[in-house]
């Protein structure tokens, strides 16, 4: 009897979970630990109206992705593949692997960072990894990746108690909320900017949330319970952000505002906004985090992206495959797993800097993809009625000039200030 | 022609021109009868400045001339309209297709065509990665800076009549075709392609199935897969696939799905097999009950071999299976049971309580998974009969379903593929 391979099984349990969860695995990955903690500890409170605008495309951007799956029955990579030919598929595809390799390799930061605090050494516990990942997409189960999506929720719930007994100033959470704070002039603010978007709107989401509506089977008459599916699971996602980010804020940035020098250097100095709530454990339950959401996301994310690849350029894949039944889909999938765990061996690697900077690339290529998005679903060719609203346009050209905007001028703040 | 073979992505975008005069551009091929095993092209679809214009073959006086494709005269009427016609660029370039020799799901990078007996033909479909570079446009950079490896880069090509698209383009085409191609795979093999493809596409490749080989591939899928599938082609397909599905197993399906669906596929179907699979449905999944499948050949005990062989003969095409023959009375009770084997054995005239077996080994329909496959491994036997207490007939339980309920899933997955194969594999790659 012919059983699902993993890749099915995979998005079928992402989709019965619901966007949200697909929007909280991707955006609340290790990169997005590391990314809402910096906001946080490095600016406050004032970084978090970034918050609402973030939502709104979040939601526009997702709902946009859940229609064409469920109105063409084709993934993401299909219809840039079959509307934009082999050119340009090539290129969007070689970005892809290239971005998801760097964030795989973020992922075994967390890792590597988590090993540190337990304080064993990266050069033993990589390897490992890498060899659990394997393992792990061998014998995929289903009741494994479940507990392990339940155990990973539970630290995000550990961030809302714990920014709760921080006892933040909750009128400067309001202020920070509803105020736009702009520091043109400030690149480091425009940094984590650019990397916020990066993190939440992830590019490679937009193909695991469009091909988990198609293998659900989700059709035009499901399409309005999937909008309720994305609206309740991006603000969820967004509202677990925000709280990230104000424990981060309560704690080490206020402390760093009256005089303390917490200026983290590591992702592991970001353990410190767990201390209201655990105190002591905070490091253990901070470490146990990011280890769990590391190795989850290093399991699906070179897989899945060498399935997208594939997809698009039309290589047979599948996991239970011989080597030389589908030798582009193996390599590519073992070039980057191991190219993302090796990049984590280097010495001397600055692991929170990459990280966030994995998430800058991450939002600058976003416009891109938005526009790919954008051409296709109002193509009547393609979506019949079910073209974009004058409303999604709007927001979603929108999406794409600001981000566009901010990119460039970051792109020229660094020509002109030279590499840092 | 001077064209003997050559790709369309090298033919598209080329310059058309009558009396070497340029009129546009080469944009688009229409075939008529994409059902032919290697399709005509009808006609050139040309870019004008005054918009697309569909140029007959009869008016290409040279596809490769100078780099140009030369007409007679320029084309003046537009281009069918794409709902009458298959169109290789915009209808199959980039598209997924089923590569129904080498079991696989590919996208066409490109499209071979070949001037054979004065017309020019679809002959192949490129799925490698020699495609994609010379779509890419590397094919000349490669030649140029990369001999040795431009030379090494495998060119698939999927010869046409293996080609399977997924989604037929033109829905009319597939009453004209006499056989889909998707019918010369095996049922397991279909199954696996299947299961590569999302629920939308399942469903396009089942609906280009008939019945019979639709069921046959269903029976080879996990409950999940099965249950999209159903959900997707429409009751009344379903309940017509559903019939021609071994009992068994179309009972386990039916039992996946919610109440109200399984009763509206019931009442689709004949009465007599709604009645059977109402009863099988009952049972739990892991007994015998729920293994076994009414479809056993009974006969009569006061029948003489020889007309026994004959009533098989004439009952046995709508049997899966025939090697044990159950003696039944009128009330259905089992009396005896019958080899294949000793029936053609005996003298025609013998009677067949007299040569039957009449110690029979059977099974309660609670019987668990495990031991059912353990009385059938103990007495060697292919089939084990169901009886209820009155010793009344229910079913048989197979020796190929006691195995498949009680082998590990992942242990089914390891095991070789061994796939009958009914047309041997021509040669689909070069180079």
């Amino acid at each position: 009897m012919r059983k699902r391979s993993f890749w099915r099984s995979l998005l079928l349990l992402l989709s019965v979970l619901g966007p949200g969860f697909v929007t909280a695995s991707a955006g609340n990955d290790v990169g997005g630990i590391a990314t809402y903690s910096a906001a946080g500890a490095q600016f406050g409170y004032r970084v978090l109206w970034t918050l609402v605008p973030l939502a709104v495309s979040l939601i526009v951007v997702q709902e946009m992705a859940t229609r064409m799956g469920a109105v063409t029955g084709k993934g993401l990579a299909s219809l840039v593949r079959e509307n934009f030919g082999v050119r340009t598929s090539f290129f969007a595809m070689f970005a892809l692997f290239v971005i998801n390799t760097g964030i795989t390799a973020t992922e075994f930061v967390g890792i590597a960072t988590a090993s540190q605090m337990f304080g064993i050494s990266r050069y033993i516990v990589i390897p490992i990894a890498v060899v659990a990942v394997f393992f792990f997409i061998l014998r995929f189960n289903n009741k494994v990746v479940e507990r392990t999506f339940v155990v990973f929720s539970l630290i995000y719930l550990t961030y809302i108690v714990s920014a709760v007994l921080a006892h933040p100033d909750w009128h400067a959470v309001v202020m920070g909320t509803v105020v736009p704070d702009l520091h043109f002039n400030n690149i480091e603010y425009l940094v984590v900017v650019v990397g916020l978007i990066g993190t939440t709107i992830s590019p490679y989401m937009q193909f695991f949330l469009q091909s988990a509506v198609v293998e659900k089977g989700t059709d035009e008459q499901d399409l309005w319970m999937a909008r309720t599916d994305v609206v309740t699971g991006s603000i969820l996602a967004i509202a677990l952000a925000g709280f990230m980010i104000i424990a981060n804020a309560a704690t080490i940035y206020v402390a760093n505002a009256h005089g303390a020098h917490l200026a983290p250097k590591e992702a592991a100095d970001f353990a410190a906004a767990l201390q209201p709530l655990a105190g002591e454990g905070a490091a253990v339950i901070f470490a146990l985090g990011i280890l769990n959401a590391g190795l989850f996301t290093a399991t699906v994310l070179p897989l899945s992206t060498s399935y997208v690849v594939c997809e698009a350029l039309g290589f047979e894949a599948a996991v239970d495959r011989k080597f030389s039944e589908a030798p582009v889909f193996f390599t590519l999938f073992g070039v980057g797993l191991i190219a993302g765990a090796a990049m984590v061996l280097i010495p001397g690697l600055p692991f929170l800097k990459f990280t966030i900077y994995a998430q800058v690339v991450q939002g600058m290529l976003l416009p891109f993809e938005l526009i790919l998005m954008l051409i296709i679903i109002n193509k009547r060719s393609v979506m019949g009625t079910y073209t974009n609203s004058v409303l999604a346009n709007a927001i979603g050209w929108a999406t794409v000039v600001i981000i566009g905007g901010l990119s460039l001028f970051y792109g020229i703040h660094l020509i002109l200030g030279g590499f840092r | 022609m001077a064209f003997h073979e050559g790709f369309v992505s090298e033919l598209v975008g080329r310059r058309a021109t009558v009396n070497d005069l340029p009129i546009g551009k080469v944009a688009d091929f229409l075939v008529n009868k994409p059902e032919d095993t290697f399709p005509a092209v009808d006609g050139l679809v040309i870019k004008t400045a005054q918009g697309p214009r569909f140029a007959p073959m009869e008016t290409i006086a040279d596809v490769d001339h100078d780099g140009a494709v030369a007409l007679t005269s320029a084309p003046k009427v537009a281009a069918p309209p794409d709902s009458d016609s298959l169109y290789l660029v915009s209808d199959l370039l980039d598209k997924q297709i089923v590569d129904v020799d080498g079991r696989k799901v590919v996208r066409i990078n490109d499209i071979e065509l070949a001037n054979t007996g004065g017309k020019l033909r679809v002959v192949a479909a490129d799925v490698g990665v020699s495609g994609l570079l010379r779509r890419l446009g590397l094919k000349s950079f490669g030649k140029r800076f990369t001999p040795w490896i431009y030379k090494n880069v495998p060119r698939s090509l999927i010869a046409w009549n293996s080609v399977a698209p997924i989604r037929e383009t033109n829905p009319s085409h597939v009453q004209l075709s006499q056989e889909s191609k998707f019918a010369r795979m095996h049922p397991s093999e279909l199954a696996e392609i299947i299961t590569d493809l999302s629920a939308r596409e399942a469903a396009a490749v089942i609906h280009q199935l008939d019945d019979e080989t639709a069921a046959d591939a269903l029976e080879h899928l996990d409950a999940e897969t099965q249950r999209t599938i159903i959900e997707d082609i429409g009751t009344e397909r379903a309940a017509d696939i559903i019939e021609e599905m071994d009992s068994d197993d179309a009972a386990d399906l039916l039992a996946e799905l919610p109440e109200d669906q399984q009763t509206q596929l019931l009442a689709e179907m004949n009465e007599y097999t709604a009645g059977e699979l109402r009863e099988l449905v009952k049972y739990s999944e892991d007994t015998a009950g729920g293994l076994m499948t009414t479809d056993y050949t009974w006969i009569y005990p006061h029948r003489t071999a020889e007309q026994t062989i004959r009533k098989i003969r004439e009952i046995a095409p709508e049997s899966e299976f025939i090697y044990y023959l159950y003696v039944v009375d009128k009330q259905d009770r089992l009396l005896g049971v019958l080899t294949l084997r000793a029936l053609l054995l005996a003298p025609p005239d013998a009677t067949i309580e007299h040569i039957m077996e009449s110690d029979v080994v059977t099974l309660a329909t609670d019987t668990p998974a495990r031991d059912v496959a353990a009385t059938i491994a103990r007495y060697d036997l292919l089939a084990v009969p169901v009886v209820d207490a009155d010793f009344k007939m229910l079913g048989i339980v197979t020796v190929d379903d006691a195995i498949d309920a009680i082998m590990p899933e992942n242990l089914a997955r390891e095991l070789p593929r061994i796939t009958a194969r009914k047309h041997p594999r021509p040669s689909t790659s070069s180079g």
